[in-house]
Formats: structure tokens, sequence, C-alpha cells
């Protein structure tokens, strides 16, 4: 074998390892989440789920609660925003939200929990699920705007010629055809936005208050959310906590996945 | 033509809204870290002091330089251990692979994308980091403790050079998906091209990737953008001590870590919620300068 061919052999045989250390992680990560938790459930009892004091109850509902709100708040900005910016691609606003939620996809979480601790917790004087909806929906809203705006684009050209010839006008066009063919896309991408809202931390540190001994009662009290509460049940030293925050992970990671394989199927479906 | 004014002005307010938002980012960080600014001046950036008081500014120090470093460091790391493992990624996925394991690896870098940060930080505390400590930290150290990074002992898993591994695992499905994007760019032409003059394999990924330079800078400044702003995995295995050290098994603190440690403190001490917001405010601008820079690349990579 002369030098030529066996720097290529030594060249691919490195690029398949380093691709294969690279994603050797995801396997340690659900193996350890789904192991760990599976024990935790077993010697804590899988009543913890609906214990309130002691129990992940109050976490998951809080969670549940913050992602139907965020979701209702951030698709909806989202999605009117992510039209304008497809629908009038050249005026100069439609430019600058484009910029404007590019850089928000890439500003640090905990600084969107910042903005809304200053701009309505410390106004209404209390933490509440409220504020952690509001930051998780900004969060959420650039990466639906993404994916929204991306649907749309992809709808070909001829569709709404044919609306236009048809004599429909151009709000008709938009939303009785391109919206219509665009809607798996939207879908995953909303999806997509849900699944990233009930996974972050950093925005509700400030914002929810980590009221876990009871149930939320309403959208101005405080409460708790399953990541939330495992970043401080890890940083406890009692090993019950530890299983909360192991048990907690093992559920996250389940409705994670869950939404992973739907938005897998949605997206397989899509051809024009 | 009415109909398309009407259509204009009922969903400009929505993009209004997420102009707005970027803009009272802005504002609000800005004017919420004035008065510490202000108060300690250049004081806030050059120390590493962190001793809050309720008795007011005078007898209180904020330093924000050692989680400046802490961050710093810790992303540098992320990336220089991501960076290689993305263009082999990149490669493998879109040319080298067979289509099955194509669609296997572009899988798992979606699920790793996607997987909340907090699983990533609790693994990495109860697992990683332990496991760290016994079989690399501790060789590590017994064999080149005679270079200034690896020359302190390691008491614990919790330290910089965690953080980092910690990050690279966390932002590198960004940092692929960032530099697959620009390698899909890559006109058909010159693949054939190069592949027509006889490029083997290892010749046709470096005039690949060459060709990319700018596309690749522009993954490597995302992910240390990313990285930079990761908040609640780096708190949980970074250690949360104000050190500076050139040493990377010694525990450290990163401005976001700091951010979410002290927050619940800070209402109770003068001007340590303005300390904190002006952590805020660089963290702000890392990721604004990142990001910019990032897309100008972007945009360059996309003109040939």
């Amino acid at each position: 074998m002369d030098a030529r061919s066996l720097k290529e052999k030594i060249f691919l045989v490195t690029i398949f390892a380093l691709t294969a250390l690279g994603v050797t992680p995801v396997f340690y990560v659900l193996a350890s989440v789904i192991y760990k938790g599976i024990e935790a459930f077993t010697r804590r009892g899988i009543g913890i789920i609906v214990k309130v004091n002691g129990g992940i109850l109050p976490a998951i509902m809080g969670s549940f609660a913050l992602s139907i709100l965020s979701t209702v708040i951030g698709v909806v900005l989202a999605f009117v925003a992510g039209l304008f910016v497809a629908e009038f691609p050249n005026s100069r606003i439609s430019k600058i939200t484009k910029v404007a939620s590019r850089s928000l996809l890439e500003v640090p979480t905990v600084l969107l929990g910042m903005l809304v601790y200053i701009l309505l917790v410390v106004p209404t004087g209390h933490f509440s699920l409220l504020a952690g909806a509001i930051a998780l929906a900004l969060v959420m809203l650039p990466y639906v705007m993404v994916h929204v705006e991306q649907a749309l684009e992809s709808v070909p050209q001829i569709y709404r010629e044919a609306g236009y010839s048809i004599g429909m006008s151009r709000a008709q066009v938009l939303f009785g055809i391109t919206v219509g063919i665009a809607k798996r896309g939207i879908a995953s991408g909303i999806l997509m936005g849900f699944a990233k809202a009930m996974g972050e931390t950093a925005p509700l540190l400030f914002t929810i208050g980590a009221a876990r001994s009871s149930l939320p009662c309403s959208i101005m009290s405080p409460g708790d959310a399953v990541p939330l509460m495992i970043f401080q049940y890890a940083q406890m030293p009692q090993e019950y906590y530890h299983d909360l925050a192991w048990a907690g992970s093992l559920v996250l990671v389940i409705v994670f996945l869950l939404v992973f394989v739907i938005v897998r199927k949605l997206i397989k479906e899509v051809k024009y | 033509m009415k109909g398309d004014k009407l259509l204009y002005y009922s969903l400009f307010p929505f993009a209004a809204i997420v102009i707005a938002t970027f803009i009272l980012l802005f504002a609000v960080i800005s004017y919420t870290s004035a008065p510490a600014i202000k108060e300690y001046g250049w004081k806030l950036f050059t120390s590493s002091a962190w001793s809050p008081s309720e008795m007011g500014p005078e007898s209180s120090k904020y330093g924000l330089l050692s989680p400046l470093y802490g961050t710093l460091v810790s992303s540098i790391i992320a990336v220089i251990l991501a960076f290689p493992v993305t263009i082999s990624a990149v490669l493998v996925i879109e040319d080298y692979a067979p289509p099955r394991t194509r669609d296997l690896v572009g899988s798992l870098i979606e699920v790793m994308a996607g997987l909340p940060t907090i699983v990533y930080g609790l693994w990495g505390l109860e697992i990683l980091a332990p496991l760290l400590k016994v079989h690399v930290y501790s060789p590590l150290h017994q064999l080149l403790g005679f270079i200034p990074l690896f020359s302190c002992r390691p008491f614990s898993g919790y330290n910089i050079l965690t953080a980092g591994i910690l990050l690279a695992i966390m932002v590198l499905p960004y940092m692929v998906a960032v530099a697959r994007d620009s390698y899909r760019s890559i006109p058909m032409t010159y693949r054939e091209a190069a592949l027509a003059i006889g490029a083997n394999r290892y010749e046709y990924a470096k005039i690949m990737m060459g060709m990319i330079k700018p596309g690749l800078i522009a993954s490597a400044l995302l992910g240390f953008g990313r990285a930079a702003g990761e908040t609640v995995a780096v708190a949980l295995v970074i250690g949360n001590v104000p050190l500076i050290s050139s040493c990377i098994l010694k525990p450290g603190y990163t401005i976001s870590s700091l951010i979410a440690n002290q927050f619940s403190m800070a209402p109770l001490y003068p001007y340590m919620m303005n300390v904190l917001f002006t952590g805020g405010l660089i963290l702000l601008m890392i990721g604004v300068i990142a990001n910019t820079v990032a897309v100008i690349m972007i945009s360059k990579s996309r003109l040939r």
C-alpha cells in the first residue's frame, strides 16, 4: 500500500471513530435516565408521580400548565409573525423582524427569564405561572417562527397563482391555500417549539417561584416545573431528592421522545 | 391591492411584537445594569471578589472577572473538543457512510439537539463527573502534571474541564447543523471537479473543507455562543467557586451559573441584582457578536 492510500485509510478510520465518539453520549445519557429513572420509581414507589408533598405531581402539573399557556402565547405570535415574514419578504419591516427573531434564537434563554422578571414579576410583586409561560413563549417564538417560514416558503408558487387566477384575494390564498398545504410543516414546528419550551429550565429560575408544596390554583399563583425541580433537587444532599430528580428526568425524556417520533412522522409525509 | 394592505396591516402588529421584544431585552438589561457599572466602574470587570453585604455598596465587593474567565475557558474547551467531531460527522453523514448509517447518525444527532439541557446537567452531575474524575483526571494529572493545564490535583470531578466536556456534547448538534448547511451548499460541479482530477477521499474532504471554511468558522462561533449562554447544566458541574487558575482541573464559575445561583439572594443586597444584570449584558454581547460574525461568515460562504 502506498503512502497516499494509507493516509486515506487512516483518515477514514479517524472520522468514523470521531463520529461514533460524538454520538456515544446520547446512548449513555438515555441509558442512564432510563435506568436511574426506573430505579427511582421502584425504590420510592410509582406513587411519587401523584404525590403532592415529597412527590413530583406539582412539578408535572406546573409543566403541563406552562406548556399549554406558553404554546398558546408563543404559537399565535410565531405563527402570525412567520406568516408576515414569509408573505411580505421584501418589506423592510419583515427583514428587520427576521433579523430580530434569528437573534432571539441565539440569546441565552436565562436572559429571557431576566427580562420577564423585570417586566412582570417585579411590577406584580410575586412569581407566577403566567410569568414563566411568557418567558417560555419567548424561548419558543423564534424556533416556531423559523419552521413556519420554511414551511410556507416551501409551498410552490404555482399553487398561489392558481388561487389568484380564480380571483381569490391575497388573504384567501394565504389562509385557504398556502397555510393548508404547509400545515404539516407548521404543525411539526409547533411541536418542536413545545418540546423546547417543556425542557427549558433557565427562564423559569426567576419567574415561577418553585412553589412545590401545593398545586397551583391559578395562572397568577407561583408554581413549579419538572426541569426546575430537577435542577434544585439535584443540588440537595439527600438521596431521596436525587431519586425524584431522576424520576422527573425520565418523565421529561419520555415526553420529548414522543414528540420527536411524531415530528419525524409528520416531516416524512410532507411531499409536494 | 386594497386587500393586500389590509392583510399587511393585520399581520404587522405581531411582527412588531417580535422586534419590540428584542429591543426591550437590550433596553431592560442595559438599564438595570447601569447602576452597578456606575457604582463599581471597571472594578466590576477586573476583580473576582464576591462578598455581598447588606450594609451598602461601600462594604460589598462584586467582581465578574472570574465568571467571565470561566465562561470563556469552558466555552473554548467545548468548541475545541467538538470541532473535529463536527467535521467528521458532516463528512460521514453527507458523503462517506452508507445510507442507513447516515440516517441513524443524523437521527441520533437530532435527538442530542433536542434533549432537555437539564437532563444533560443531571447526567453530568451524577454520572459523567465522577467517572471522569476516577478514569481520566487522576491519570491525566499523574502523567501530564508537568503541563500547567493539568498541574493541580483533581479533588472532585466538578471543574472547568468537565463543564467544557459537557458543553462540547451539548453544542455538537448545533455545530453539525450549521456546518452541514454550508457543506450542502457546495455546487455539484466543484465536487465533480475534485473527483475528476482523481482526488481520493482524504483529498476530496480536504478540498471541500477548504471551500466551506467560512461556514466552519460560523459553526464554531455559534457553538461558542451557545456554550457561553448555557446555564443550568454548567451550574451543576463546574463547581461554582470564583477562581482563576491556569489549571483546568480546578473548579470555576461562569456568568450564567453565577446568575442562576445568586439570583434568589440578589434582592436582599443593594446593587447585587444590578451586578447580575451586568453579567447578563456581557452574555448578551457575546451572543450578539458571535451571531453577527457567524451570519456574515455564512453569507460569505454562500457567494461562492
